[in-house]
C-alpha cells in the first residue's frame, strides 16, 4: 500500500515494518538456518505423561541445539493445583528420565524454566480460558512474544471439542489480525495428537469441530512417525538422487511390501488397543503415509501443500474394497501365546483389560492397489503387528525380473529379482540386492546384498521426531504432518474393510503364535500371487 | 623449503608420538607395517583390509571379515594430514582418534623428512571400528602412516594420490602454521579440495589471513579458529531473529569484543598443556567475529582510533546508517584457551532510545542478555562449551564447499588487522 507523503508518522512506521521484515542479515551461511520464532506454547494436559516424555525432553533438545529464542515461554494448563514451581520439576523430571541429554545442565535449565508457567484451570471452564488469555497477553509485553502462540492438546481427542470452544470462546484461537483483543499480531498454531478419529465418521466430525474454529493451514495433526530422519530422507532419496525416480513405477517394479512390526504385546494398553485393533493403530496413520510417500509423485515444490497434495493423489486412487474384495485381499490375525525375543508372552485374550472373546485384530495383512498410470497392477502389500519376531518398519521393492534368463543354458537358473529394502527402524538404511558371479571358472550366480547403514555414515544423533515437529509447528512448516482430507480419505480407504469384518462377511479371525510372522492366510495371501513376504 | 628437517632423534620422538593411534578403544585390525615398502604394496594391503570374509549370515552373505570388521562399511571422505614435529604428531593423534567416531573415512598422516636418508618410505596401516551408541552400528576408518624421506618427501601429492578413496572429498588438514609458498604444501593444495588450516597457528597472523584468502582461489578453505565462532555467532544471530530487535540491525555504533590470551608462562596450569596447540595468533577469532559482523552488514573502514598495542586497537568504521566504534582487547585469563571469546557487546541506537545487545562467557556457560525497548534486561544462561579440537575438524569436515561467508569475513579481517597497524588519525 502507498504511504501518504503527508503522514510522516504512518511513513516511518511503514519504514520500520520495512526493516522488521526483512530477513536476519547474519543468518546467512550460519549452521542453524531453521530458528523458531519467539512464541508462546501453551500445553494443554500438561501434567500428562506426553508432557513429561516427549514434549519437555524434546523442548529441552532444541534449547540446547539452540533452536529456541530467548524469548520462548512454555504455558501448561492442566486441572491438577501446581505451583509454577512443581511444574517445572515436573517437566524437569522427564528430561533427567527420558531426554537423550541427561541430566539437565542446572544452570541452564534455571534459566529456561524461568519462562515456563503452569495456568490452573478446568478444560471447561470459561473464566479459565479468559485468564489465560490475559496471562498471553502479559507474556506477549513482557517476554516480547510476539502475539505467537502455539496450543499443543496433549489431551484425550474427546476432550478437543470443548478446548477448542474454549480457546474460541476466549479469543485465543484466532491469529493477531482477527484477534479481538491484545496483540494484534502473530499466529495461531494448533498441535492435535493422534488418533485422528476412529472411522470415516469420527474423523469428519473432529475435522469439522477443528475447522469450526481454526483455519485448516493452523491445524498440525502430529504423527510422530513422519518425524523419523528415515521418513523424511525418503523424499530425499528418491527426488534427489536422479537414479531411482525413472525406474520408479509399474515398468520396473514388481511389488511392494511395507511391514510395521513390533515384538511387544499391548503393553499394559489393553482397553485402549482393544477398541483400536492394528488397523486402525497403525495402518490409517504409519503404514498407509509411509505409501504415500513412497508412491507419490514429485511435488512440484519442497512445500507442505505440494507435498500433502501429491500424498493424497495417491490415497485418493487406493480403491476401497468391497465385502468380497476384503474377503480375499485382506487376512486379520491375533496372537495365542508363544514366545518372542526369549521371553514367553501370554495370549492377547489373557492380556490385562482386553475381553475374554475379543475379535480384535492384532495383525493384519492387506493387498491394495494403486489404480494411477504410475502403479497400475503393482501390488501394495501392508503388513503391521504385534508380538511379532521382531522389531523393524520397512518399505521393500521388488523389481521385475531381467526379461531373459541369459544364463540359463550355462544351467544357471533365472536369478533372483533384485530388492530394494528402505529400513525405516531400526538400523535405517537402505540395502539393495542383486546377483553376482561367484569368482571362478565355471559360471555360478549367488544373491548379494549392498547394504547401507545411516548409522555408519552419519556418527551422529538423530533429533528425535518430536524435537523436528515440534520445531516444525513453530516455523510454520506442515510438510510432516497430516492434513485433514489425507486422514479422511484414509479412513475412506479403511472403513469398508473394518465394515466387512465386523459384518461377518471380511475373513474370519486367524490366530498365530507370538513370535512367528503372523497367520499362515497372510503368507498364502501372497502364495497366490507367486509372491512370498521378505523376513526382514 | 620450510618443511621439517628434524634430525634423527626427532624423526623418532615423531615415530614414537604416532604410536599412540593404537591406544584407541576401537574394534582394530592387527597394525600393519613395513620399512621400506613401496606405494603398490600400501595400496594392495588397503585393499584387502576389509576381505577375506570367514563368516556368513542365513542368506550366505559374509558378515565380518577374519579380522573381526564388517564385511561392508560406508565412506564420505579422505583426509590427509602432514605432520612436521612432534608437537603436531601428538595434536594430530588426539584428534584423529577422536574423529574417527564420526567421519567413515580414510586419514593418510604423512610424516616427511626430506634431509633423513635411508627407505623412503615407512608405512603402517590400521583399521579401526567404533560402536554408534546406541545401535549395533559402526563407524568405520583406516588410518595409514606414511613416513617419507630424502627425494621423496619433496613429491607427497605423488604418494598420496593413489591411496585416496576414489571419487569422494578430499581434505588436507595442515597442523600448525602451513609453509606457505612451499612446493609440497602447494601440490598437496592442488590435490584437495579443501584445505584446513587454524588461523590462530599464524605466527604472523596478517600475512597468514592474507595467504589463506588467497589460498581460495584454487581449493576450499576451512578455519578452526572460524568453527570456533559458531555458537557466538548463532547467539549473536538469534538477538535479531526477533523482528522487534532487528530494526536495531542498521543503527548499530559500537562492537566490543574481548578475547583471552594467557598469563605469563610461570603463572600457567594448563593440564592440557602437552595437547593443547599453542596459539601463536590469540587475536584470530576477535577479527574473524568482527570481519563477520562488518561483512553481513556493509560496514567499511573509516580511520584507527588507537593503533594496535598489546593486542588490543580500536577503529571506526562507516555502517549504512551510523559511524562504528570497534573495540578489540585481550583479557588475561586462563580460565579458557587463548583467542577464545570473552564477551562480546553490541550497542545500537533505535528510535526508541539505546539497546545493547551482550553475550558474555562464564565458565562452560554464558549469559545473553538484551537491554532494548525499554524492557529490563532479557536474560538466560545458556551453554557455551569450547569444542575440542577433533569436533572442530568434525564440523570442518562436514563442509564439502565454499563458505562465502567465511571469505568475505577473512578478507574483512585482514583489513581490519592492517588498519590498526597504521597510526591513529
Amino acid at each position: 500500500m502507498a504511504v501518504s507523503a503527508r503522514d510522516p508518522e504512518r511513513q516511518a512506521r511503514s519504514a520500520q515494518d520495512d526493516r522488521q521484515s526483512r530477513p536476519n542479515p547474519l543468518r546467512e551461511g550460519l549452521r542453524l538456518e531453521r530458528m523458531a520464532e519467539p512464541c508462546t506454547m501453551v500445553i494443554l494436559g500438561a501434567t500428562g505423561d506426553l508432557s513429561e516424555r516427549k514434549l519437555a525432553p524434546a523442548l529441552y533438545n532444541c534449547l540446547l541445539g539452540g533452536f529456541l529464542p530467548p524469548e520462548f515461554t512454555v504455558v501448561g494448563f492442566a486441572r491438577r493445583d501446581l505451583s509454577d514451581k512443581a511444574f517445572r520439576d515436573h517437566l524437569l523430571e522427564g528430561i533427567n528420565k527420558f531426554s537423550r541429554n541427561r541430566p539437565a545442565k542446572p544452570a541452564i535449565w534455571e534459566s529456561f524454566a524461568s519462562g515456563m508457567e503452569y495456568h490452573r484451570g478446568d478444560f471447561d471452564d470459561p473464566g479459565a480460558y479468559v485468564e489465560l488469555a490475559r496471562r498471553l497477553e502479559r507474556i506477549d509485553r513482557d517476554r516480547g512474544t510476539a502475539g505467537n502462540r502455539l496450543f499443543y492438546l496433549a489431551v484425550p481427542p474427546s476432550l478437543y471439542p470443548e478446548i477448542v470452544n474454549q480457546l474460541d470462546r476466549a479469543g485465543l484461537a484466532a491469529p493477531g489480525d482477527r484477534r479481538r483483543s491484545g496483540s494484534k499480531r502473530g499466529w495461531t498454531r494448533v498441535i492435535v495428537e493422534k488418533p485422528f478419529g476412529s472411522d470415516l465418521e469420527s474423523a469428519r466430525t473432529l475435522n469439522r469441530e477443528l475447522a469450526e474454529v481454526f483455519d485448516e493451514r493452523q491445524v498440525y495433526r502430529i504423527d510422530h512417525y513422519l518425524g523419523k530422519e528415515t521418513v523424511q530422507n525418503l523424499a530425499v532419496f528418491r527426488f534427489g538422487n536422479g537414479l531411482f525416480e525413472p525406474i520408479w513405477n509399474r515398468r520396473y517394479i514388481d511389488s511392494v511390501q511395507i511391514t510395521v512390526a513390533e515384538t511387544v504385546g499391548v503393553e499394559g494398553r489393553g482397553e485402549f488397543y482393544d477398541a483400536t485393533g492394528a488397523l486402525r493403530d497403525i495402518v490409517q496413520g504409519h503404514a498407509l503415509q509411509l505409501m504415500a510417500m513412497f508412491a507419490m509423485d514429485p511435488p512440484v515444490e519442497f512445500h507442505a501443500e505440494d507435498l500433502r497434495d501429491e500424498k493424497l493423489k495417491v490415497l485418493r486412487a487406493v480403491k476401497p474394497m468391497s465385502p468380497a474384495d476384503v474377503a480375499s485381499n485382506t487376512v486379520r490375525g491375533q496372537y495365542v501365546s508363544g514366545w518372542v525375543e526369549g521371553e514367553k508372552l501370554t495370549s492377547y485374550r489373557d492380556a490385562a483389560e482386553v475381553e475374554p472373546d475379543s475379535q480384535t485384530e492384532t495383525f493384519v495383512a492387506l493387498k491394495l492397489g494403486i489404480d494411477s498410470w504410475r502403479w497400475a497392477g503393482v501390488p501394495f502389500y501392508l503388513r503391521s503387528g504385534k508380538a511379532l519376531p521382531s522389531r523393524v518398519t520397512e518399505i521393500a521393492v521388488t523389481f521385475k525380473q531381467a526379461p531373459l534368463a541369459l544364463f540359463a543354458r550355462a544351467g544357471v537358473p533365472q536369478i533372483d529379482a533384485n530388492v530394494l529394502a528402505i529400513r525405516v527402524q531400526p538400523d535405517e538404511g537402505i540395502l539393495l540386492r542383486f546377483g553376482a558371479k561367484v569368482p571362478g571358472q565355471g559360471l555360478q550366480i549367488r544373491t548379494v546384498n549392498m547394504d547401507f547403514r545411516y548409522g555408519s555414515s552419519f556418527a551422529v544423533d538423530s533429533p528425535d521426531a518430536y524435537e523436528t515437529l515440534l520445531l516444525d509447528a513453530m516455523v510454520g512448516d506442515a510438510s510432516l504432518f497430516t492434513r485433514d482430507d489425507e486422514v479422511e480419505r484414509a479412513w475412506e480407504i479403511l472403513d469398508p474393510i473394518l465394515d466387512a469384518w465386523e459384518a461377518g462377511e471380511g475373513g474370519p479371525l486367524h490366530f498365530y503364535g507370538a513370535g512367528t510372522w503372523g497367520p499362515p492366510a497372510a503368507d498364502e495371501l501372497l502364495e497366490r500371487d507367486h509372491r512370498a513376504w521378505r523376513r526382514p | 623449503m620450510s618443511l621439517g628437517q628434524p634430525p634423527r632423534s626427532e624423526e623418532q620422538a615423531v615415530h614414537r608420538r604416532l604410536m599412540r593411534f593404537g591406544e584407541a578403544e576401537s574394534l582394530a585390525t592387527p597394525m600393519w607395517e613395513e620399512h621400506g615398502t613401496s606405494v603398490r604394496a600400501i595400496a594392495g594391503h588397503l585393499a584387502s583390509l576389509w576381505d577375506t570374509p570367514t563368516g556368513f549370515d542365513d542368506g550366505g552373505d559374509s558378515l565380518v571379515t577374519e579380522k573381526g570388521l564388517p564385511h561392508g562399511r560406508a565412506s564420505v571422505l579422505n583426509l590427509i594430514v602432514t605432520v612436521v614435529d612432534e608437537a603436531a604428531a601428538e595434536r594430530v593423534v588426539h584428534t584423529l582418534v577422536g574423529l574417527g567416531v564420526r567421519h567413515p573415512s580414510r586419514a593418510i598422516v604423512l610424516v616427511p623428512h626430506h634431509r633423513s636418508v635411508g627407505e623412503p618410505i615407512d608405512a603402517r596401516i590400521s583399521a579401526h571400528c567404533n560402536e554408534v551408541a546406541g545401535g549395533g552400528d559402526r563407524v568405520c576408518y583406516e588410518e595409514v602412516v606414511l613416513t617419507v624421506r630424502g627425494e621423496a618427501a619433496e613429491h607427497l601429492s605423488g604418494i598420496v594420490a593413489p591411496l585416496l578413496i576414489h571419487d569422494l572429498p578430499t581434505h588436507i588438514w595442515w597442523p600448525g602454521e602451513p609453509p606457505w609458498g612451499d612446493p609440497v604444501f602447494e601440490q598437496l593444495v592442488e590435490m584437495g579440495d579443501r584445505v584446513i588450516v587454524d588461523s590462530a597457528d599464524f605466527s604472523a597472523l596478517l600475512g597468514g589471513l592474507r595467504r589463506t584468502a588467497n589460498l581460495r582461489r584454487r581449493s576450499g578453505v576451512g578455519d578452526l579458529s572460524w568453527e570456533r565462532l559458531a555458537w557466538w555467532q548463532e547467539l549473536t544471530a538469534q538477538f535479531f531473529d526477533a523482528p522487534r530487535f532487528r530494526r536495531y540491525l542498521p543503527n548499530l555504533s559500537r562492537l566490543h569484543v574481548r578475547y583471552a590470551v594467557p598469563p605469563p608462562a610461570s603463572d600457567r596450569h594448563d593440564e592440557d598443556e602437552d595437547v593443547a596447540p599453542g596459539t601463536p595468533a590469540p587475536m584470530a577469532q576477535a577479527l574473524l567475529y568482527a570481519g563477520w559482523i562488518a561483512t553481513r552488514l556493509g560496514w567499511r573502514r573509516h580511520r584507527t582510533l588507537e593503533k594496535l598495542a598489546d593486542g588490543r586497537f580500536r577503529v571506526r568504521l562507516e555502517g549504512r546508517h551510523e559511524m562504528i566504534d570497534l573495540l578489540i582487547e585481550p583479557t588475561t585469563t586462563d580460565a579458557v584457551r587463548p583467542g577464545e571469546l570473552l564477551s562480546v557487546r553490541l550497542r545500537s541506537l533505535g528510535e526508541t532510545g539505546a539497546a545493547e545487545f551482550i553475550v558474555d562467557r562464564d565458565g562452560e556457560d554464558a549469559m545473553v542478555a538484551t537491554n532494548a525497548d525499554g524492557m529490563t534486561a532479557l536474560l538466560r544462561r545458556v551453554a557455551m562449551e569450547s569444542p575440542r579440537e577433533p569436533e572442530l575438524l568434525s564440523s570442518q569436515l562436514t563442509m564439502d564447499v565454499a563458505d562465502p561467508v567465511y571469505e568475505d569475513a577473512l578478507r574483512a579481517a585482514a583489513i581490519l588487522l592492517a588498519s590498526a597497524r597504521v597510526a591513529a588519525a
